[in-house]
């Protein structure tokens, strides 16, 4: 049985009437397995909590069909999907404390009062609100809310835990500690959860998959180093990644020995044959002009690379963002140690083959990742 | 450039001091950042100096000049506002020539003016257009043209980037320095994002309940926090504190985490049986091989990427939680047991009930600090 | 079957709808029939609807003769719907003039006492016009305010003024203070800042504010009666003139109706974008 727990086929949402609605979501399909952390990852307005809608039965389905371990959902009320969910603007009951809060959904259940009270002190200790738990709402900060609403979902015992922009209120200082502890948390008592987030930090850290749409089209669902190695498109390229590529629109040539990747009238990337693969060349040269995307992490300084100039170098702390000028325009570098290079001062950088992506300028696929077809 | 001071700056409402005797100094063409979280008080001091907040005691000095019966519309400030604070009714253009159309300057004035920051700040194509019509990426740039349209010997940001995207807002902390330099102004930067914050701050006042709690360069910042407190609010992952009690033998001052033994300098020597905190940067702990000298054992809970590290949540032996970061692309294990050493010239050490840190170069809270 | 369904609540959300403008129309409605119509046609037994129009009424009003079946009387209709008009409109004015610097004061700076200004001017409405207008009436005759326009506008104030400065002082509260702040830093004086800023982002609020103020002072009846003679009288009190000894003249009441309330409906439905937006955006705001 390898069958998926949520399975969402050709699902359309249209706002409105078919011929003159407006698509928030065309033709998704994606299946999610038992277990799984996967997010819906985009900017406002691509579909992503149209999406989480229709799987919590708080949207009609317009097309399609979802179904969950198995059983077609679309004309189910909400509360029979045994689904789990914290919502964006947290929606805890005012007149309840923060502890009966997260205890409501329990109250349904078969549960002793005492397991009941042994499990939220589990996940308000976890979450850190044990000491809020007979507060009220009101009487909390945001972020306390968000995490007493997480709470409430994540203690609940159901089939799909939804979680909408579950962390975006979080304290910082919490951040790296709590998804540590939720992922993990998610893992043992083996939930499967979808997030909605437009924060690709999140959805990077806790994510197995990330399903990255925009303009309610799926643009890529795989997990997080596949999206950063090898993305389907310039979108899914420049989106993902922070600090994002580096992208430069260049035209290919080459001659005998040599590929030439031409930047602007005066720059140009030259590398011999030998260093790429014969289908990867063909490609790029067929495709004429292409748009050449580099990640930040992997633009390396060497003895013998193209010399660009410094035009500022921010230190982090554990980081050192550069950016550069090369043909005319910038091209950020990150490195793990301190540097003291000062504006205005030359340095030589690397652009190996195999740290160069190629998308074609006009549709924005993918050509190839280094040496590798697309 | 200007030259800017405070002197005990106060202000309250009601019973709440919400900037309670702060002082410092601004150098020609520095650029000072005003850090701290939501509350602590750095829009009320940015608007102080703007003039549009009056103080309840001390005073305002830019180039030496008391601002006390100076209005803000006599200032020559330039003010960018989080909210962007656009005229709704205005075009963009008449938005960003709103500080050019003060005194005589002619039609033809304004307009060069308005072009030239314009085309600084790549908006020229969309100058006619009203603030509702322009992308939240553009009416950040409208709004920071229209405080840099006049040129002003001091500007004053109010944390211009909050309101972007986190693309955009990467970008623009990389254009930011470029376009300062071009301006040749003094800058007061606020911030809640200590990333924005090390990164454009010559230097970085940390604000916290109303009070300067520590003012230095990024550098000191980081690395030679004054409190736990100023610690926790740098750093992403947040920084490992871990109770220990300070311990001497004949080798020297250490403490122990997971039965290891972790050699401190002379300077921390206050510690020795006092309740104290360890502060370890998530990058200043390392994964070594089994068997590693002073290698601490930990069981991994889990593995989350972070822009390009990564960090690991694990427990040590104690069950006391720790975080990991390291550079994304490094080999580690992700579950299961591993070992780590931690860089031990990388500690901090804090006194546990009074917060401030022990050892070198927290002895003066150097509160008016004057950039070098 | 969702279509269907929501077909069928289109058809009685619809229905509601015209119930309810029916009800609320009708006594409109009937006026304008009545207007229409010589007293003779109106009070026959049974009631119909079916009557040959007459513009009788309407003519007798301009023309400023009555004509009964008993006798003819001159009236001055057109006389108190001018006087309505310029009541009303200085009435409007001052208070606008007076009232939105006050309001902008409110809105901006928070002095001591300041709250309990504002709100002692908003219970003016609170109060029953009849306990104040003994009083007034007395000290008016003593002042040799009664009986002039100068006095009737200025009673009109305790209309008008509180409603413009509580609405209007909610629309300038509601201005991000950042936006003036920015006005101003960009080396502009207090006075050019409220101006140029502060008045144009209020103005549909203002605007509001002033046709609220209008209908209040069109429709002011009590103030009028007591303070005011014949020829300063406004539409209100005129219509009085029509009950007459020889009876109620109830065609020319409904024409003098229509007449007076056409002024106010052509500017509430003009405006009424403006009445929604300002009176939801200022004062209502929690």
């Amino acid at each position: 049985m390898s069958q998926a727990l949520l399975n969402i086929e050709n699902v359309d949402k249209i706002y409105g009437t078919a011929a003159s609605g407006i698509y928030a979501v065309k033709g998704l399909s994606m299946a999610v397995q038992r277990g799984e952390i996967v997010s819906l990852l985009g900017s406002s307005g691509c579909g992503k909590t149209s999406t989480l809608r229709m799987i919590a039965g708080f949207e009609d389905i317009t097309n399609g069909q979802i179904s969950i371990a198995g059983k077609a959902i679309n004309n189910l009320a909400p509360v029979k999907r045994n689904v789990a969910m914290a919502f964006e603007g947290y929606s805890l009951y005012p007149p309840l404390t923060i502890g009966d809060n997260i205890a409501f959904a329990l109250k349904a259940t078969k549960l002793s009062a005492a397991d009941v009270k042994t499990k939220v002190a589990e996940i308000a200790e976890m979450l850190e609100i044990s000491d809020i738990l007979d507060s009220y709402p009101s009487s909390v900060s945001g972020g306390q809310q968000q995490r007493a609403s997480l709470g409430r979902a994540l203690i609940r015992d159901a089939d799909l835990h939804l979680l909408d922009e579950p962390m975006g209120q979080l304290e910082p200082q919490l951040r790296a500690l709590l998804r540590g502890r939720i992922k993990h948390y998610i893992r043992e008592k083996g939930l499967t959860a979808i997030l909605v987030t437009h924060d690709q930090a999140e959805a990077n850290a806790l994510s197995d998959r990330i399903a990255v749409m925009e303009d309610g089209y799926l643009q890529q669902f795989e997990s997080p180093l596949v999206l950063k190695n090898q993305p389907a498109n310039l979108f899914t390229g420049t989106f993902i990644g922070e600090p994002p590529m580096n992208v430069f629109n260049a035209s290919v040539t080459q001659d005998s020995d040599q590929v030439r990747f031409q930047l602007d009238e005066n720059v140009s990337l030259n590398y011999n044959i030998s260093e790429f693969t014969e289908s990867v060349i063909q490609a790029a040269i067929k495709h004429e002009s292409i748009v050449i995307g580099v990640r930040p992490y992997a633009v390396k300084r060497s003895n013998n690379g193209v010399n660009v100039t410094v035009l500022v170098n921010q230190w982090l702390g554990d980081q050192t963002h550069i950016a550069a000028e090369l043909a005319g325009q910038s091209i950020v570098l990150v490195e793990h140690d301190r540097a003291f290079d000062k504006t205005g001062e030359t340095i030589s950088v690397q652009l190996t083959p195999d740290s160069l992506h190629l998308f074609d300028r006009h549709s924005g696929a993918a050509i190839s990742h280094g040496t590798v077809m697309a | 450039m200007s030259t800017l001071e405070l002197r005990g700056a106060t202000k309250r409402y009601k019973k709440d001091t919400v900037v309670d005797n702060v002082s410092f100094q601004v150098a020609h063409g520095e650029t000072l950042v005003l850090f701290g979280p939501s509350g602590a008080g750095k829009t009320v001091l940015l608007r102080m100096v703007a003039g549009v907040v009056e103080l309840d005691e001390g005073a305002v000095f830019i180039d030496g000049h008391d601002m006390h019966d100076t209005e803000a519309e006599d200032r020559g400030v330039g003010m960018a506002f989080q909210n962007f604070a656009l005229f709704p009714h205005m075009s963009a253009f008449d938005n960003i020539a709103s500080p050019l159309t003060v005194g005589a300057n002619s039609k033809q004035v304004i307009k060069a003016g308005v072009e030239k920051v314009a085309s600084l700040l790549k908006i020229d194509h969309v100058l006619s257009h009203a603030p509702r019509e322009l992308s939240n990426g553009q009416k950040q740039r409208t709004a920071l043209a229209r405080a840099l349209a006049a040129s002003p010997p001091l500007l004053l940001l109010d944390d211009p980037l909050r309101n972007v995207d986190a693309k955009l807002r990467f970008e623009m902390r990389l254009e930011l320095p470029q376009l300062l330099e071009k301006q040749g102004a003094t800058v007061i930067y606020v911030t809640q994002d200590y990333k924005e914050a090390m990164a454009l701050g010559d230097r970085i006042a940390v604000l916290d309940e109303g009070r300067i709690q520590q003012i230095g360069t990024p550098e000191a910042i980081y690395l030679t926090p004054h409190t736990i407190d100023i610690a926790r609010l740098f750093g992403d992952p947040v920084i490992n504190l871990f109770d220990v009690v300070g311990q001497r033998d004949e080798q020297g001052t250490y403490v122990e985490l997971s039965g290891q033994r972790l050699a401190l300098n002379e300077d921390k020597a206050a510690c020795i049986d006092t309740d104290s905190v360890l502060g370890v940067r998530p990058e200043s702990i390392l994964f070594v091989p089994e068997g590693t000298v002073n290698a601490i054992p930990i069981s991994i809970e889990a593995e989350t990427p972070l822009n390009e590290k990564v960090v690991t949540l694990a427990l040590t032996e104690g069950s006391r939680e720790i975080l990991i970061s390291r550079p994304a692309g490094t080999d580690a294990p992700s579950s299961g047991q591993a070992y780590v050493s931690i860089d031990q010239s990388a500690l901090m050490l804090f006194n546990k009930n009074t917060g401030v840190a022990i050892g070198e170069s927290h002895d003066a809270k150097n509160s008016d600090g004057v950039a070098a | 079957m969702q279509h269907h369904q929501s077909k069928l609540e289109t058809v009685l959300r619809a229905l509601a709808l015209t119930l309810v403008v029916l009800f609320f129309m009708f006594p409109i409605f009937w006026i304008l029939l009545m207007s229409l119509q010589t007293n003779e046609t109106i009070l026959r037994v049974p009631p119909s609807v079916v009557f040959e129009p007459t513009l009788a009424n309407y003519k007798g009003i301009i023309t400023g003769r009555l004509e009964t079946s008993a006798a003819s009387l001159e009236i001055n209709f057109l006389g108190n719907l001018w006087n309505s008009i310029f009541l009303s409109v200085t009435s409007v004015t001052l208070a606008l003039v007076l009232g939105v610097p006050a309001a902008y004061a409110f809105a901006r700076l928070k002095f001591k006492g300041s709250e309990d200004i504002a709100f002692t001017l908003l219970s003016f409405r609170f109060a029953p016009p009849l306990l104040v207008l003994l009083p007034l009436t007395l000290y008016f005759q003593q002042m040799g305010l009664a009986d002039t326009y100068i006095g009737l506008i200025w009673v009109y104030q305790l209309i008008c003024l509180p409603l413009i400065l509580w609405i209007v002082r909610g629309y300038f509260e509601d201005i991000s203070p950042d936006i003036e702040n920015a006005y101003r830093i960009a080396g502009h004086s207090w006075f050019a800042t409220f101006r140029k800023i502060a008045l144009p982002l209020a103005g549909p609020g203002i605007a509001a504010a002033g046709l609220l103020a209008f209908i209040f002072a069109w429709n002011n009846f009590i103030f009028a009666l007591v303070l005011a003679s014949a020829d300063k009288q406004p539409v209100t009190v005129g219509a009085l003139a029509f009950i007459t000894a020889s009876g109620i003249q109830y065609g020319q009441i409904a024409a003098a109706v229509i007449m007076s309330i056409t002024p106010t409906l052509a500017l509430a439905l003009y405006a009424q974008k403006y009445l929604v937006e300002g009176l939801s955006l200022g004062a209502v705001k929690g």
